[in-house]
Parts: structure tokens; C-alpha cells; sequence
């Protein structure tokens, strides 16, 4: 039987004219393991809120045309009943986590639908197992990895025992070696216990070998449904999409060569020694004494596993964190001595959520908000200001709400609007955290231009191998807050070794 | 570590009574009994240095602000001048205000005013540093507080932590792109903070959205609160039971009082063999 047929679904969202969904049909059988992809804002996650009654329960919007599982419409069922024949998971551990201790999160909702407590005892332990998180059921979840965090969430959902998984880029914010873990748990749930999964993400290479049919999705419609084993013979629609194919050969960072990178001088900017930071309440060292010299024109990544210390590495550096020990020092000065307002115009930092950093009611007025701090006269403001819509390809929403736009629109402008105070230094916190390869790597490209035009140097923090390859010259790598590599991309990418032990293997 | 641990629903009646208590005591005295005995119940949870400082802090911020708000702004007679900020007589400032003068009274009155937020307030930490969100979700349903509203008192508990780290993101990167909180201009100060509270707020909304998509597709819903079972039993113990009644009967011990003192001050009812319990009232209470 046909457990979920789409027909002629249309989605439109309160706000918008258009419809984010348009003249969907479909079906997937029983036991599939499908791949649903496409660009940023295609309407992966729209379409699955409507499989699972998300949309239109606890989302008011026009919807017509139906989703049956079983045969029975979704939209007419109350959620209650549907959330035990479908789950789903959610990008962020963190915005779906309720409780604070593991085995109240995995109860929550089997306590919902009115399972006896003997019962739900079982299923935690069951669920526990096939996450492969055995005995943590009297742990903290904020003690917890982002990988184990999700894990959790997974195990909440399977302790529903769903007869449909859904999944909306369930890996984004972990490092390859918990992408994998998850992976191999949702293969195993799939393949053991016969589970359906419709897993939407950016990350095809990964998923790939897992499926068994890919969704490709543009502007609201499925534009290609077929098994894997023809999915990928012809891959121009997902090139035209700028979307990732599991080829190496075809792989952007191929076809277009390495990014342009000059030789760095030997004018140094920064250096860091044996730098160490502890957060208050914590037994470890988040930073663990690194050192190392950094020059201008160099374009540097960051890379290591969840919780190794990047981001708290790069905070250090721009003088957000006071360290426990050492010392970052630019052009000779220490960081630490100076205040972050005075660091303006010499660091700029665009954080893993670029949507922190959006504050002001026009793109325009966004990036003229540094330069004008700066007291800069108006004339050399509006040029400022010009300049940088050009150099970032912004001129079409100069006027639109930062709030308004797409996800890979607003990292767009929140990188041209720290780049609006010519910092020496650029830092960047995992950009590649909800965003297609075709908007990465045409912010990347952008950003990484005119780094080089200007001679000013970028760090960027990330556990994506590809984006190292093709943007960084050289690669810093950390494990457990040490540095254990300091040298060229290539070197560190033939060394498998290295790779598992800082879980950046997939 | 142990400690004296509070059914959920204990928490919240302890909570709803001291605060009807300050509000019908005057005497400091009396006051700062209960903002002691709150201070023992919150030092009883065994709170961390960190939570310590944040509490102080908050106690810190809240008494300077009323005493030095009422000690301007107090407006009852009589009123002693202690210090004169602005006189009279200074040009535009003094004449607009008729000077701008600190009064002994208006700090009295703050105090006494901080004495009451600031009872409420620690034993709002209290609640806030010993319940998980559940808890509160649980005891609220069994309190009959509609479901929604009792969803949006606990997701913004489940959100403090959250909502503070994105603030001092929001707060630092304005900063780092030179931005001064601190500065001449009024205008540009305000206009950056209001401007400030923007991402904070649309993250605020995103997170709340994410999290109530969460447990609604989890089968959480205000109408199914019945049919809900629930793994970790939450029952009252005899220590909350006795603190209850304790606390039930000093407020209607104080409610009856207050009523017999104002029956005796308004001509309304006066009995001399009373007069222990007037004198207990006027001079305590």
C-alpha cells in the first residue's frame, strides 16, 4: 500500500502572493528512503510541515489539495493522531529540546498520548538503544554534544514509532563524524524496522548512498522524482540549481578551480600565544594553548568537530572573550586592552546565525550602521555605502527589511555590512549552516574578492572540508581546544589520520 | 546535591501568597522579615556563585532604582530635604522643576517599595533556578491555567538562558561595529538600543515558533491535558503541605487584622478588648 499521496497541493503563506508550493503530486510507498533537495527557499520545509500536519494545524496559510497517509487526508486529522504515524526533526537540536533531563524530553510525547508509564519506560530504553545512547536517561541534556542533542530529539521521535520519518536538514550544525552517526542511525531505522524517511537536505554527497529515490525541488514544484539509480545520470538540473551531486568529479569546487588565492606577505596582523579560555562552570579548557602567527592576505579556516573550539577560538581573537591565559595581539597590540567599540574598523565578525548581527530597517541603513558609528562624513558615507551594495551584489534589495529576505540573502548582508567597515580582519562562523551550495559559494567568492583586492586577511570556522579546499590557503585544525594541525589544506586533507582524530572524516 | 525540594505547585502558592502579603504589610520590619525568610528559602536550593551574583545583581539594581526613583520623586507631605540636586533658582532646569531635591521620606518609601519587589524577585529565582519547564507545564495544567498560557509561561522560562546569550551576541557584535551604548548623543543611544531589542526579538519568536511546532507535532495540546499521563509522579509531601498551611494562615491572619484595623480607624467598629491586636497591627504589620 501507498502510506503518502500527494495531490495537487498548493501552500501559500499569509504574507506572500505567491505560492510557496505549487501543484505538488506525488506519492512515496512504504519503506522508501527518499532524498528531497533543492535550493535555499524551494519549499523543502513547507512541504514537509504539510506531511506531517504542521501546515495547516499550527500554521494558518492557504492550502489546497490533500495529503493522505493510509488513505486519510492529514489536513483533516487532528495532530495528536498524526504525530504518532509521523514525526519530524527539526534543523536545531536546540529549538526543539523542552525538558532538561534526557528521559523526560524522550517521555514528553509519549506522556502526550496517554501511554501508561510502564510502557514509556520500555520505549525510552528502546529508543535510547537504537539511537545508540544506552543509559543516558538520567543525563542533563545541556551536558550534551550538539551531536547527542540530536540524537535525543531522534530518539523522542522514535520512541512515537512512527510509521514515517521526516527529517529537514537534520545534519546542518554537526561535524561529519555526528552526521554520520546520524545518518547510519536513520539507515538503520529504515532498514530494520521498515520505517519511511523523506530526509531534506543540502548535503546529497552524504545521503546519496543511503536513498533510494531523490526529490528535486525548485520554486515550489518537484521538478525531478526518481530512483536513485537514474537520479544522477543526468545531473544538469541540479548544476542549474546549484545544488550538490554525490560525482566528485562534477563537484563545484572541480570544475571551478581553487579560489584565487595570493601568496601571503610576511606582515604579520595577529598573533595568539599559548592562548587558553575555560567557561565559568566548566571542568575543561575550551582553548587549550594555541599559538600561531597570522599574516595579511592570508585566508584561514578554522576546522575541527562540534564543541573543539572554533567559535570560542574566534571570539577570543576578536576580543568578545577575555582569555584565562594568554595572549591575542593585532599590530603588536593586545585584544584584551582594548574595547570592542575601539576594535571596530579592525575586526569584523558575522556569527553562525547572521540574523544577530540584522538590525536596521533597510539593507541600505544596515551597511551604512558601522561606517556612520565611525563618524564618517556623508559624502565619503554614501560612497562607502554604494560601494559595498556593488561589491556584494546587493543592489536590488538595497531598500527591502534585512528580516524579509532568504536565508542566503541575509548572510549576504550581514557579511556585507561588517565588510562596510574595512576591517583588517574578518572572522566567519560556519557559513555554511543552513545554505546551498550556490549561495555559499557565491557569498564566499564575494567575500574572499575582495579580502584579496584589499589585502586584508579572513578566518572562517567550519567543519566543511570542501569550502577549506576551495576558499583557505591555510588550514588550522583543533581537537579538544589544542591545535593539532597548522599547515596547507592539501597537507591536512591526505592525512587520514588527522582527519578521524578530529572527527572531520565522513 | 539534597535539598528540601518543593512540589512545583508549592513553589507557585508560595509565590501568589508572599506576594499578596507585601503587598498588605507596610512595617518595614515585617517586610524585610519576609524578604529574610525568602532569602533562606532561595539559600536552601543551595544556589551556585554564579546564581548568587546574578541574584545580588538583580537585588543590587531593583533597591537603588525605587530608593533613588521615590527619593526624587516623592511627592507626599511632610517631606524632609536632604539633598538639594538642582535648586530652584538655576537657570531653565530649576525654574521648569522647581528644583530637583532628594527626601528623607522618599528614601524610606523606596526602601520599603524595594523591600516588596525584591521578596517577590528572589523567590522568583527561586522558582526559576529549581523547576524544569515540564514541572511548570505539569503543575500549571493541574492548576487549570489554560493550556496556551500556561505553554508561554514555560517556553519563556525554557528561553531565559537562550534569550540572555543571544542579548550579549546582539549587544557585543553592536559593539564590535563601533557602536557606543554609553555615549553624548541621547538620541543615538536610545536609537540603539530600541534598535537592538530588533534581533532579539525576531529570535525570540523564531526559537518560541520552533519549539511550539516541536511539541505540537510531539501530540502536546491544551485540549488533550487529560488524557496525559505523565512518567515522573509529582506529589504533594507533608513538607509542602506544612508550608502551606503556615503560609495560608499568616495571610489570613494578616487579611483578618488589617480588616480589624481598618474597621477601628474608620469609626467603623471599635472594641477595647482589641486593643493588643490595634497596637500588634499598627506597630508590626
Amino acid at each position: 500500500m501507498v502510506p503518502i499521496q500527494i495531490e495537487n497541493l498548493f501552500f501559500t503563506y499569509p504574507s506572500r502572493e505567491t505560492p510557496t508550493l505549487k501543484s505538488i503530486n506525488a506519492e512515496i510507498a512504504s519503506g522508501d528512503f527518499l532524498l528531497l533537495t533543492g535550493p535555499t527557499g524551494c519549499g523543502k520545509t513547507t512541504l514537509l510541515r504539510t506531511i506531517n500536519g504542521l501546515i495547516p494545524h499550527a500554521s494558518s496559510g492557504k492550502l489546497a489539495g490533500s495529503v493522505r497517509l493510509n488513505g486519510k487526508i492529514i489536513s483533516t486529522q487532528a495532530l495528536t493522531t498524526t504525530c504518532q504515524q509521523v514525526s519530524l526533526l527539526f534543523q536545531n537540536p536546540e529549538d526543539q529540546l523542552f525538558c532538561t533531563h534526557v528521559e523526560d524530553e524522550i517521555a514528553f510525547g509519549l506522556e502526550n498520548i496517554g501511554l501508561p508509564t510502564d510502557k514509556i519506560k520500555q520505549q525510552i530504553t528502546l529508543a535510547l538503544d537504537q539511537v545508540g545512547l544506552p543509559g543516558f536517561e538520567s543525563r542533563r541534556i545541556s551536558e550534551l554534544s550538539g551531536g547527542e542533542k540530536q540524537r535525543i530529539a531522534l530518539a523522542a521521535l522514535c520512541a512515537m514509532q512512527p510509521q514515517v520519518l521526516l527529517l529537514d536538514e537534520p545534519t546542518s550544525h554537526l561535524d561529519p563524524r555526528a552526521t554520520r552517526d546520524i545518518l547510519n542511525i536513520v539507515k538503520q531505522l529504515n532498514a530494520d524496522i521498515g520505517i519511511t524517511i523523506i530526509l531534506a537536505t543540502h548535503q546529497v554527497k552524504q545521503v546519496a548512498e543511503l536513498c533510494n529515490r531523490v526529490w528535486l525541488m525548485d520554486k515550489g514544484q518537484i521538478c525531478l522524482d526518481l530512483p536513485i539509480s537514474e537520479a544522477f545520470q543526468d545531473t544538469s538540473a541540479f548544476h542549474r540549481l546549484g545544488v550538490q551531486v554525490p560525482e566528485q568529479n562534477n563537484f563545484p569546487i572541480i570544475t571551478s578551480t581553487k579560489h584565487a588565492t595570493k601568496t601571503p606577505n610576511s606582515d604579520s596582523l595577529l598573533t595568539v600565544r599559548d592562548l587558553k579560555y575555560q567557561y565559568p562552570n566548566s571542568n575543561n579548557l575550551a582553548v587549550n594553548g594555541i599559538t600561531c602567527d597570522i599574516t595579511r592576505g592570508e585566508i584561514i579556516s578554522i576546522m575541527g568537530a562540534n564543541g573543539s573550539g572554533k567559535t570560542t577560538l574566534l571570539h577570543l581573537i576578536a576580543g568578545l572573550l577575555k582569555p584565562t591565559s594568554g595572549e591575542v595581539t593585532m599590530d603588536g597590540k593586545p585584544v584584551k586592552r582594548l574595547r570592542l567599540h575601539q576594535l571596530a574598523g579592525k575586526i569584523g565578525i558575522v556569527f553562525q546565525n547572521p540574523d544577530l548581527l540584522l538590525q536596521a530597517k533597510t539593507v541600505k541603513d544596515e551597511i551604512a550602521f558601522g561606517p556612520k558609528n565611525l563618524k564618517m562624513k556623508s559624502q565619503s558615507l554614501i560612497d562607502r555605502v554604494d560601494k559595498t551594495v556593488a561589491q556584494f551584489n546587493l543592489a536590488d534589495i538595497v531598500k527591502d527589511t534585512p528580516y524579509s529576505l532568504s536565508r542566503g540573502q541575509r548572510q549576504r548582508v550581514a557579511v556585507a555590512s561588517t565588510f562596510s567597515l574595512h576591517p583588517d580582519l574578518f572572522l566567519l562562523d560556519e557559513p555554511t549552516t543552513g545554505q546551498d551550495q550556490q549561495h555559499l559559494h557565491q557569498m564566499m567568492d564575494q567575500l574572499c574578492n575582495q579580502i584579496l583586492q584589499e589585502n586584508k586577511t579572513l578566518i572562517f570556522a567550519t567543519h566543511n572540508i570542501e569550502l577549506t579546499r576551495k576558499y583557505a590557503n591555510r588550514v588550522l585544525i583543533l581537537d579538544q581546544g589544542e591545535a593539532i594541525f597548522d599547515g596547507t589544506p592539501d597537507a591536512a586533507f591526505a592525512n587520514k589520520q588527522l582527519l578521524n582524530q578530529a572527527s572531520l572524516a565522513f | 546535591m539534597k535539598y528540601l525540594k518543593l512540589e512545583t505547585r508549592t513553589k507557585i502558592f508560595t509565590m501568589m501568597i508572599c506576594g499578596c502579603l507585601v503587598i498588605l504589610l507596610d512595617s518595614p520590619s515585617s517586610l524585610l522579615a519576609c524578604f529574610v525568610l525568602s532569602l533562606l528559602l532561595v539559600t536552601s536550593s543551595f544556589p551556585s556563585l554564579r546564581q548568587i551574583r546574578l541574584l545580588l545583581i538583580f537585588l543590587f539594581l531593583t533597591t537603588w532604582g525605587l530608593v533613588y526613583s521615590q527619593g526624587i520623586f516623592y511627592n507626599a507631605y511632610p517631606r524632609t530635604v536632604l539633598i538639594t540636586l538642582v535648586p530652584a533658582e538655576f537657570p531653565l532646569l530649576g525654574e521648569w522643576t522647581n528644583g530637583i531635591r532628594i527626601y528623607r521620606e522618599g528614601i524610606f518609601h523606596g526602601i520599603i517599595q524595594s523591600l516588596r519587589f525584591n521578596t517577590t524577585l528572589v523567590i522568583g529565582c527561586y522558582i526559576v533556578w529549581t523547576t524544569q519547564p515540564r514541572d511548570l507545564l505539569l503543575a500549571l495544567g493541574r492548576l487549570h491555567v489554560p493550556g496556551a498560557l500556561a505553554f508561554m509561561v514555560t517556553s519563556a522560562l525554557h528561553f531565559i538562558p537562550v534569550i540572555a546569550g543571544e542579548a550579549a551576541v546582539v549587544i557585543r557584535s553592536q559593539r564590535l561595529r563601533g557602536f557606543r551604548f554609553l555615549q553624548i548623543n541621547l538620541i543615538s543611544a536610545v536609537k540603539g538600543v530600541i534598535s537592538s531589542f530588533r534581533p532579539i526579538l525576531a529570535g525570540n519568536i523564531r526559537h518560541a515558533t520552533h519549539l511550539g511546532e516541536s511539541v505540537e507535532s510531539r501530540g502536546f495540546s491544551p485540549e488533550n491535558a487529560n488524557q496525559r499521563t505523565s512518567l515522573q509522579s509529582s506529589q504533594m509531601r507533608s513538607w509542602d503541605y506544612v508550608l502551606l498551611a503556615m503560609l495560608v494562615v499568616c495571610l489570613i491572619s494578616v487579611i483578618s487584622l488589617k480588616l480589624i484595623y481598618f474597621c477601628y480607624t474608620n469609626g467603623i467598629y471599635y472594641g477595647s478588648w482589641l486593643r493588643g491586636l490595634y497596637t500588634f497591627t499598627r506597630e508590626i504589620l
